[in-house]
């Protein structure tokens, strides 16, 4: 029952979140703290997929590292480039 | 490894699904990532160019898509608990629930294809075209495939193929599934939210 509430309360957390990305874009939030938080976001979602969802919990860390290492490649990069963009 | 006194140590848990899958996963996920990351490079050499055509692009769509394809997969999660109770009718249900959300996912992505499509507009329109477009429609072939894999799954727990002690084809369907919606989670702030 416990891993029901915990699959599920993931499932409703990352549309709460989802409904805050698409808030943040439709009121036209822009900037580096906006954009920090969207992808603040990223990784929150993203983490609940690859350790809830994926089931990587407990995994061997190399597999963890690859899709952590991804993600974190992933959103990093993005947001270099984007502060990069407002100097 | 359980040793023969009996005594057993902290075992580490096997990726779910087959291995080989998970080779396909990590290079469909390097391809996206080059991918999100040449965007955000052309992005920061044309800025005015992206922030201006970004705003064209629906943002109700993208919101949608993603509560689809978050709920497909939580669907898929809920498939794979059932199968490890042994309830093989439930696991089913579930599937084909995913099943629905992922064809809504086309159906409104379709018609913002269409939308756009229908304009002129295509991969030679501009470079934030170029990249939502290729982007998208990659994004999209994958949740076919993804489809496809659960189908197949479907008709193969219909006759029995699995139950809680074999169940690898339905793991292995629902990591690439999770594949699916964990690069559409990057792509949608990306390209429809981030200005």
């Amino acid at each position: 029952m416990s891993k029901l509430f915990n699959t599920t309360g993931v499932w409703v957390t990352m549309i709460i979140l989802t409904i805050f990305t698409y808030s943040m874009g439709k009121f036209g939030y822009s900037g580096t703290i906006p954009v920090l938080l969207l992808l603040l976001t990223v990784l929150i979602k993203s983490t609940f997929i690859i350790r809830d969802f994926m089931g990587l919990r407990g995994v061997s860390l190399l597999w963890r590292g690859i899709m952590y290492g991804w993600l974190w490649i992933v959103v990093v990069s993005i947001a270099i480039t984007y502060l990069m963009s407002t100097h | 490894m359980t040793e023969s006194t009996g005594i057993k140590t902290e075992e580490t848990k096997l990726l779910p699904g087959d291995l080989a899958i998970w080779f396909f996963i990590f290079a469909e996920l390097l391809v996206f990532a080059i991918f999100f990351i040449i965007y955000s490079i052309q992005r920061l050499q044309h800025i005015e160019l992206f922030n201006q055509y970004q705003a064209t692009l629906n943002k109700e769509s993208g919101a949608v898509n993603t509560i689809l394809l978050i709920t497909a997969s939580y669907f898929v999660v809920r498939a794979v608990q059932s199968i490890k109770e042994d309830k093989v009718e439930q696991c089913i249900k579930w599937l084909y629930a995913s099943l629905g959300m992922g064809a809504g996912f086309l159906v409104i992505k379709s018609y913002e294809f269409y939308s756009k499509f229908s304009v002129g507009i295509d991969l030679n329109t501009n470079d934030f075209y170029f990249f939502y477009i290729s982007l998208t429609f990659f994004h999209f072939l994958h949740v076919i495939l993804g489809m496809i894999i659960i189908f197949a799954v479907i008709i193969f727990a219909k006759k029995g193929k699995y139950s809680a002690k074999e169940h690898t084809g339905i793991e292995t369907a629902a990591s690439y599934w999770h594949m699916v919606d964990l690069v559409w989670i990057t792509l949608f702030p990306l390209v429809y939210i981030i200005r």
